[in-house]
C-alpha cells in the first residue's frame, strides 16, 4: 500500500498496544472462553429436545428454543466451538501453506519467485466461495475437511505477505553478514528471519481467522457445513428454513443471536487487526503519526 | 495481460476436469447414493455412456472440445443439458451483481470523495465508523437485518423471490416494475456489503491526492470547487478505486450466493445448492465454471479499461 499522509479523526498515538486492540481481544477472549467452557455451561445437549416448540427466552432456556424444542443457548455455545475450532485449524494450515510458497519465493527470488507468485495469482483470481463450495462438494464436509479446504483456498495472501517480508529482510546487512560468516540458508531463516516475522505472522493469522469464521458460518448457513455439528450458521439456517419465521417474534431469539455472534467475533478480529497494524508496519506509523480507522480498515481488507 | 488470463482460464478448466478423476473412488460411485446396488454390467454401461472407459487424455480432449461448443454435459438431477439450466438462472445473478456493482461504485465514489474532501468533519468520521462497522457484518446477517427491517417490521418490500409468480403474460412494464420491486432488498444488501471496502479505499486515495501540489495549482487557477473535487482529485483517485472494483467481482459473486440464499432469489444459488444436495456433479462443475469465468472476465475487462485510463499500469 502507498503511504498516505492525512489528518485523521481523533485517535491515540504512541507506542504500545492501542485500546481498540484490547477491546478486540476481550471480545474474542469472551467467545473463546464461552466456546471452551461450552459443554460445562450448556444446560442441555444442543440437539436434545429439551423444551416446547419455539419457547421465548426464559430462566430454563436463556435464549429460548427452536421449532423442535432444542435449547438455543446451548446451540450458540457449541456454535462458538465449531467456529473457533475451524478458525484455529485453518489459521495453522494457511500459515504452513503460505510459508511453504512465500518463504522460498522471497528468499530464492528469480525463476522460483516468478513461478510461485503466478500460482498465487491464479488461486487469487478464482472466486473464493464458489471454489470452497466445489472443493467441499468433492472432498466432503466434516469439520476437519472444511478447515483443510479453507486452508487451500485462503493461503495466497499469506504467501504474498511473507514473500515481501522475506525478500526485504534478505537485503538487510546483518543477514548478509551472517551469510558471509558461512551461515547457511537454514540458519539464516531460523535465527534471523523467523524472529522478525513474528508480528507479521500474527497479523496475517488474525485476518485469515476472521475470514474463516465468516465462511464457516456462511457455509453452514447454505447447508454445506458439517451436518454432525452445531454451528451459528446451522442455527441461522434452521431459522431461515422454518415457515412463518417472520410472522411472529420468533426471529428475535432464533435468528438474531447467531447473526450478532458472528458479527461480534468479526468485529473483534477487525479491532485486533487494527491494533497490530502499526506494529507490523512501523514505517507507515512514522509517516502517519495519528491513527485513522479508515486506513486501518483498508489495509486489513486489502491484505485479503 | 490477456495471456495471463488465458492461462488462468485453462488451469481452472483443467482443475474442474481433474477434480472428480483425481479423487479416490470414481464419479459413478460418487453420483449414486447406493453404489453396491450397481451391477458390473450397469457400471460398464455407465462408464461407456460418460466416456470414462477411454484414456484420460482422450477424455480431456473431448471435454475441452465440448466446452468450446458450449456443451457442459448433462445434469443428472434435472435431466437437461447443464447449459440450459445455467441459461435460466445466470441472468438473475447477473442482474443482481451488475446492479449492485454499479450502484455501490457510484455511491461509494461520491461518498468517498466527499468524506475525504471534508476530512475530520463529523460527516467524515461518522461515515468512516459506519463503513468500518458495516464491513464487519456478514452478508447473510446484513440481508437478514434488511428483511427484518424493511420486509417484516415495515413491510415495504417482498420477503424474497425474484418476481411475482404467474405473471408471464402481464404487460412488459408491470413485469419490469415487479422485477425492480423484488430486486430492491437483495441489491441493497449486496451494494452495502460492497460499498464499505470501496469507500474506505477511495477515501484514503483521495486524501493522498488532496495533499499533492497540482491540487494547490488547480485551486490557484481559480477552478470551481466541484471541478476540483471530481475532475482533478476524484479522477486521480480513480486508479486504485477501479482496481478494487475488479478485485471485488469475486467477492460480489460470493456475497451474491449468500444473499440469494436469504432472499430465495432465483439466481445461481437456487441451482447450485440443490445440485450439491443431489450430488449432481456435472451441474456443480457447470455452475463453478460459469461463476469463475464471470469473475475472471470482469477482472480482465477492468485491467484493460485501467490500462486505457492510466497507461502506466499497462504491461
Amino acid at each position: 500500500m502507498r503511504p498516505v499522509s492525512q489528518s485523521a479523526p481523533a485517535g491515540r498515538a504512541g507506542p504500545g498496544f492501542p485500546k481498540v486492540g484490547w477491546i478486540g481481544l476481550s471480545l474474542l477472549g469472551t467467545f473463546v472462553l464461552l466456546g471452551a467452557a461450552g459443554p460445562v455451561l450448556a444446560r442441555f445437549p444442543p440437539r436434545a429436545l429439551s423444551g416446547g416448540s419455539v419457547e421465548p427466552p426464559s430462566f430454563e432456556h436463556l435464549v429460548g428454543t427452536n421449532q423442535l424444542g432444542q435449547d438455543l443457548a446451548s446451540q450458540l455455545l457449541f456454535g462458538a466451538r465449531s467456529s473457533l475450532l475451524v478458525a484455529s485449524i485453518t489459521a495453522v494450515g494457511t500459515l504452513l501453506l503460505g510459508a511453504l510458497v512465500g518463504v522460498p519465493a522471497g528468499w530464492l527470488g528469480g525463476k522460483t519467485d516468478f513461478v510461485l507468485m503466478r500460482a498465487v495469482d491464479v488461486v487469487l483470481a478464482v472466486p473464493r466461495l464458489p471454489l470452497l463450495i466445489i472443493l467441499g462438494a468433492y472432498l466432503g464436509r466434516d469439520l476437519v475437511t472444511i478447515a483443510l479446504v479453507m486452508s487451500v483456498v485462503f493461503w495466497p495472501p499469506t504467501a504474498r505477505i511473507l514473500r515481501t517480508e522475506v525478500r526485504s529482510l534478505r537485503q538487510r546487512l546483518h543477514l548478509k553478514a551472517a551469510q558471509s560468516f558461512g551461515g547457511g540458508a537454514g540458519h539464516a531463516l531460523r535465527r534471523h528471519v523467523l524472529p522478525e516475522l513474528r508480528l507479521v505472522i500474527v497479523a496475517t493469522l488474525v485476518i485469515a481467522a476472521s475470514r474463516v469464521v465468516l465462511f464457516e458460518a456462511g457455509l453452514a448457513f447454505l447447508g454445506l457445513g458439517d451436518p454432525s455439528r452445531t454451528s451459528w450458521g446451522s442455527t441461522m439456517r434452521d431459522a431461515q428454513m422454518s415457515r412463518g419465521l417472520f410472522y411472529t417474534r420468533i426471529w428475535t431469539w432464533w435468528m438474531l443471536p447467531p447473526a450478532v455472534a458472528v458479527t461480534l467475533v468479526l468485529l473483534g478480529f477487525t479491532f485486533v487487526g487494527m491494533a497490530l497494524e502499526d506494529g507490523v508496519n512501523p514505517r507507515l506509523a512514522r509517516h502517519r503519526p495519528r491513527r485513522s480507522p479508515a486506513r486501518l480498515a483498508v489495509s486489513t481488507t486489502a491484505a485479503q | 495481460m490477456v495471456a495471463g488470463y488465458v492461462v488462468t482460464v485453462w488451469i481452472v478448466v483443467t482443475v474442474v476436469f481433474g477434480l472428480p478423476r483425481a479423487l479416490p473412488g470414481d464419479p459413478i460411485t460418487a453420483s449414486i447414493q447406493d453404489a453396491s446396488a450397481v451391477s458390473p454390467e450397469l457400471r460398464t454401461m455407465m462408464e461407456r455412456r460418460y466416456g470414462l472407459d477411454r484414456p484420460l487424455i482422450e477424455q480431456y480432449g473431448s471435454y475441452l472440445a465440448g466446452l468450446a461448443r458450449g456443451d457442459l454435459g448433462e445434469s443428472i438431477s434435472l435431466r437437461t443439458p447443464v447449459a440450459t439450466a445455467l441459461k435460466a438462472h445466470l441472468p438473475w445473478t447477473l442482474l443482481l451483481v451488475g446492479t449492485s456493482l454499479a450502484l455501490s461504485s457510484l455511491a461509494s465514489f461520491i461518498a468517498g470523495v466527499n468524506a475525504a474532501w471534508r476530512r475530520g468533519s463529523f460527516d467524515d468520521r461518522f461515515s468512516v465508523v459506519t463503513m468500518t462497522g458495516l464491513h464487519a457484518i456478514p452478508d447473510y446477517a446484513l440481508s437478514i437485518i434488511l428483511v427484518i427491517g424493511l420486509a417484516v417490521t415495515v413491510p415495504l418490500f417482498p420477503l424474497g423471490g425474484g418476481a411475482e409468480p404467474f405473471t408471464d403474460d402481464a404487460p412488459l412494464v408491470s413485469r419490469a416494475v415487479d422485477l425492480g420491486y423484488h430486486l430492491v432488498l437483495p441489491a441493497a444488501a449486496l451494494s452495502l456489503s460492497l460499498m464499505a471496502t470501496k469507500f474506505l479505499i477511495l477515501r484514503s486515495a483521495m486524501v493522498s491526492v488532496l495533499g499533492s501540489e497540482y491540487m494547490v495549482a488547480a485551486r490557484a487557477k481559480g477552478l470551481s470547487e466541484r471541478r476540483l473535487k471530481y475532475r482533478h482529485a476524484g479522477r486521480n483517485a480513480l486508479g486504485p478505486f477501479l482496481n478494487l472494483v475488479g478485485i471485488q467481482a469475486g467477492a460480489a459473486v460470493g456475497a451474491a450466493i449468500f444473499i440469494e440464499a436469504v432472499f430465495d432469489y432465483p439466481g445461481m444459488t437456487s441451482l447450485l445448492l440443490p445440485a450439491i444436495g443431489q450430488l449432481d456433479f456435472p451441474l456443480i462443475d457447470g455452475c463453478f465454471l460459469v461463476l469463475a469465468l464471470l469473475v475472471l472476465t470482469a477482472n480482465l475487462v477492468v485491467d484493460l479499461v485501467q490500462s486505457r485510463i492510466d497507461p502506466r499500469t499497462a504491461g
